[in-house]
């Protein structure tokens, strides 16, 4: 059997397989769908895709399927292509994978929501554009992807408009992606009208790219993934639905930005500002938010931050030109949050709405599976030797302590490695240990397989996918394979630390008796003071500049002072002051009329 | 007035006004304009209303010294060349003492002062006269010594005539005062071209006496001076607000009518003696003599007055409307199509 064949028919059998829930009822009078129809249409996919993925794994089969062309324009192709290879391969069976744990978890977490259907059949249309965004080998179906699933995110956090919060935060997601997504335009402008292409693989150059298409790749990264700048709307995006921020907010919308750059690494490889850029930028939001994570208090926030942090890592592998590796730490990221959000989910659906994990704690006694999830999740997180984050994680570490690169990134990013270390164990200690904090009567009961089945098969893949991938993924670059013992157990050493550090405040909480507050404690849970000032300032200055043009400049100067209104006050000044010169007396006319001809024969 | 006493002013203004046409020494000259001052004065202070009286004293005093003044220029030139031709006037002074003094007979700015208080002191028929019959005699003196006047000082004088009547227009109420500083506005657009093309001086001033003709008339019979009784003339003759809006848009210089002709040829020939930057200031300051020809157009005919009226229509059995009007306001609206016919014949 060819293996191309078998490879192309699988991959487009999966997405047809999730597209039917959507176009069927367009097309014929079946009845309606229902949300555990569309979860197993998901588990179906997933089955299909680990083909293409098997044959990726053994044979090496990569494909592009090209359709048809939109003829637009004669000289400019557009084709419906699809690029089956590494990436795209690899990312199929883990984003149905994680999908489908969430459509399960989410049958029992909205099951009291009356527009369900409505609730899975977005989940679905975000995760057909994302998967587009994931298999498109022009640009322009990658900007379809990239805009269907920032419309879905917006429609998703928003899901429960009623509340001012939610629309607040939906609309921040919009607007900050929509900064992005001009970088987007601009680069994918500048391909089109300097390559005369959208396809990638035809947009590399031997020599140095223009900086300039890079920069508005990265400020779309900067844009969909969180980074530094443009990060506000991840944290406020906690206000939809727990599977929302599972599904989209941890594992794959907020991936799209680091999944572009991966794409177009080689253009990036060639250019060193860009590098450097991208470097510096992530270490600065792995910090950031890192940084922040430590003195929150909801628990959707902390995951969020952490995902926010772990976003900065993989730009900071981006910079360290290794998009495999950021792949790698992308797919294996996408296990253990999607996990640590479903745990949550469980906890405070348990815990009948509450969030803050001040008022939790004990849960390791009445959650037993989620709470035990939630360590691995946490462990995974932290790096822990041989779990799915280490892998990925220590080797990104050990690739930045062994590269001759700025070593101010380098510092960042292992303080955030301690933080995140911190916050995690922090999560840990407040949540499951410790005296109970919750109020008497909470009836708490996960015996539900539909909480247990997903976050336990989640937890097996947060184990297992490290391991997995590196069997059988080589590596495109050859990894730093000797240093000094001391870098090479750098990222345990500073978890470690930020381990005993966390341990070590958590002590200090039980025996002081008098909180003060100080300014690194209000930094921090102040979010860096970032949204008050920017959200300000930027709409005042716009609002205001919008005036001055359009008020002052416009209406006020050119239509009226300088237009018709001024030439009009021109000729009554005028008037007023010719007026008065026909005083009515004789004598001063006579008068004009001799100085008149006096002057008159003067000058002559 | 008494028979006897129009009878002779008449026939004096008639008379004043043929001498200086058809003189060829100075002499003849300020003759018939001094018999033209005199004659005028019983039919400005007809009324022997002060207003009138004061009118009269202005408009002799300012005259006597305007005629002087023409003595004194062709005085001056008799004594430097000899003789007292009206064509031949060549000494600089005696030019420029002749371009003033003309200037003041017309009432060209800075020598307009006396005109609006002049006009408004008359009656309407009077200020027609004023305004046309005795603006003839100057004009021919004019053109009679078009190639011995200052050039500068005209064309100054001009632009200044067009601009001090539009701002000065702008700010008035009484009609009479409006049509005078219309007037002095247009005798700006006259001197301009003398020294290039003195025919379009006479054409300009014929198709003025046209129009003002039109317009005193019409006012005339409905005895409207002011604006705010122009408003309510629509109930009085509607026919004719009708027709005297059209006649002072056509003064106003608007192509379908006549009063376009002149002001077209004035540019045409000012552009092509090289002064288009004069030519522009000229048309952009009769713009300003439009906006108060618009203002009256649109108080008389295109709104209704705040003002009530007690009913819609004036019963006026008396009205005496002047044959005359018929003529002129077709003239001045339809003429424009003959202007073929018109340019060769002036």
């Amino acid at each position: 059997m060819d293996a191309t064949l078998l490879l192309n028919t699988s991959t487009l059998l999966t997405l047809t397989i999730i597209l039917t829930p959507i176009l069927l009822p367009l097309i014929t009078k079946t009845p309606p769908n229902s949300p555990p129809t569309i979860t197993r249409y998901v588990k179906t996919a997933f089955i299909i895709s680990l083909i293409p993925m098997t044959l990726f794994m053994y044979l090496g089969t990569e494909s592009i399927i090209s359709n048809w062309e939109w003829k637009f324009i004669m000289n400019f192709k557009i084709p419906l292509s699809f690029k089956i290879d590494q990436y795209s391969s690899m990312f199929l069976p883990i984003a149905l994978f994680v999908t489908w744990s969430i459509l399960q978890f989410a049958l029992w977490y909205m099951a009291s929501e009356p527009y369900i259907t409505k609730f899975f059949s977005y989940l679905l249309i975000f995760l057909i554009t994302m998967l587009l965004l994931t298999t498109a080998n022009n640009m322009f179906l990658l900007f379809i992807g990239w805009e269907g699933v920032g419309i879905m995110s917006f429609l998703l956090i928003g899901w429960w408009h009623a509340r001012a919060e939610a629309n607040t935060a939906a609309l921040q997601a919009v607007l900050y992606n929509r900064i992005g997504d001009i970088g987007l335009i601009l680069s994918v402008a500048w391909l089109a009208s300097t390559m005369n292409t959208w396809e990638i693989q035809q947009a590399f150059l031997p020599s140095q790219t223009p900086t300039l298409p890079l920069l508005g790749l990265i400020l779309a990264a900067t844009g969909k993934s969180a980074q530094f700048g443009l990060h506000p709307w991840l944290p406020a995006a906690m206000e939809g639905p727990t599977p929302v921020s599972a599904l989209l907010h941890s594992s794959t919308m907020v991936v799209a930005g680091i999944f572009l750059l991966i794409r177009t690494h080689p253009m990036l490889a060639t250019n060193p500002t860009a590098l450097t850029l991208c470097l510096c930028l992530g270490a600065l939001s792995t910090l950031f938010a890192a940084t922040c994570a430590l003195t929150q208090n909801d628990i959707k926030k902390i995951i969020a931050f952490s995902t926010s942090s772990q976003l900065g890592l993989m730009m900071v592998t981006i910079g360290l030109n290794l998009p495999q590796l950021a792949f790698f730490h992308i797919s294996t990221h996408a296990f253990f949050k999607a996990m640590l959000f479903l745990c949550s989910g469980s906890i405070i659906h348990n815990l009948n709405g509450e969030q803050d994990i001040r008022k939790m704690g004990s849960l390791q006694k009445t959650l037993p599976t989620t709470t035990s999830c939630l360590t691995i999740g946490n462990l995974a997180l932290m790096g822990t030797p041989f779990l799915a984050g280490f892998y990925s994680k220590d080797l990104i570490i050990e690739n930045l302590n062994t590269s001759y690169l700025n070593s101010w990134a380098l510092l960042l990013t292992l303080l955030a490695t301690s933080f995140t270390a911190t916050y995690s164990l922090r999560l840990t200690i407040l949540v499951q240990t410790g005296h109970t904090r919750l109020p008497p009567i909470t009836p708490i009961n996960e015996n539900n397989p539909l909480i247990t089945n997903p976050i336990t098969r989640l937890a097996l893949g947060s184990i297992l996918a490290g391991f997995l991938i590196t069997s059988f993924i080589l590596p495109s670059k050859t990894p730093p394979m000797t240093m000094p013992p001391i870098t090479k157990f750098a990222a345990i050493l500073v978890t470690l630390l930020g381990i005993i550090l966390a341990l070590e405040l958590s002590n200090m909480t039980h025996t002081f008796t008098h909180p003060q507050q100080n300014t690194p404690f209000n930094f921090s849970s102040s979010l860096g003071y970032f949204n008050p000032l920017t959200h300000r300032i930027s709409s005042s200055n716009l609002l205001n500049t919008g005036q001055k043009i359009a008020t002052h400049l416009i209406d006020l100067s050119w239509y009226k002072k300088i237009g018709p209104e001024g030439l009009a006050d021109l000729q009554r000044i005028m008037s007023e002051t010719s007026t008065p010169m026909h005083s009515g007396l004789i004598k001063t006319y006579l008068s004009t009329f001799a100085l008149s001809i006096l002057i008159i024969l003067i000058f002559h | 007035m008494n028979p006897h006493a129009k009878l002779i002013t008449t026939a004096s203004l008639i008379l004043g006004t043929t001498i200086t046409i058809t003189s060829n020494h100075w002499a003849m000259a300020w003759t018939g304009l001094e018999i033209n001052t005199i004659a005028i004065i019983p039919m400005i202070s007809k009324s022997h209303h002060p207003r009138a009286i004061e009118a009269t004293i202005k408009y002799f005093l300012v005259q006597a010294a305007a005629s002087a003044s023409i003595l004194f220029s062709s005085l001056i030139n008799a004594w430097s060349t000899g003789q007292w031709d009206i064509t031949q006037l060549t000494n600089p002074t005696s030019c420029l003492l002749l371009t003033a003094a003309i200037a003041m007979k017309l009432g060209l700015v800075p020598f307009h002062f006396w005109f609006p208080e002049v006009l408004q002191g008359s009656s309407l028929t009077t200020a027609l006269l004023l305004s046309t019959a005795m603006k003839f005699p100057p004009i021919t003196i004019l053109l009679l010594t078009s190639n011995s006047l200052n050039p500068p000082l005209l064309t100054l004088m001009a632009v200044a005539s067009a601009a001090l009547g539009g701002w000065t227009g702008l700010n008035q109420t009484q009609l009479r005062k409006i049509l005078a500083f219309s007037s002095i506005s247009h005798l700006g657009w006259m001197t301009i071209i003398i020294i290039y093309a003195p025919k379009l001086t006479l054409l300009t001033f014929l198709l003025y006496t046209l129009l003002t003709s039109a317009i005193f008339l019409s006012l005339n019979t409905s005895h409207t001076t002011k604006l705010s009784t122009l408003m309510t003339s629509w109930t009085k003759t509607p026919m004719l607000n009708a027709t005297l809006m059209l006649i002072l848009l056509s003064l106003a210089g608007l192509p379908p009518f006549i009063g376009f002709l002149p002001k077209w040829l004035i540019i045409q020939e000012l552009t092509k003696q090289e002064m288009t930057s004069t030519a522009l200031t000229l048309a952009l300051l009769s713009l300003l003599s439009l906006f108060f020809y618009l203002r009256l157009a649109y108080s008389s005919s295109i709104t209704l007055p705040p003002n009530s009226t007690n009913q819609t229509k004036h019963w006026y059995t008396n009205k005496n409307a002047n044959p005359l009007i018929a003529i002129l306001t077709s003239l001045s609206i339809l003429l424009l199509p003959l202007s073929p016919l018109i340019l060769p014949t002036i």
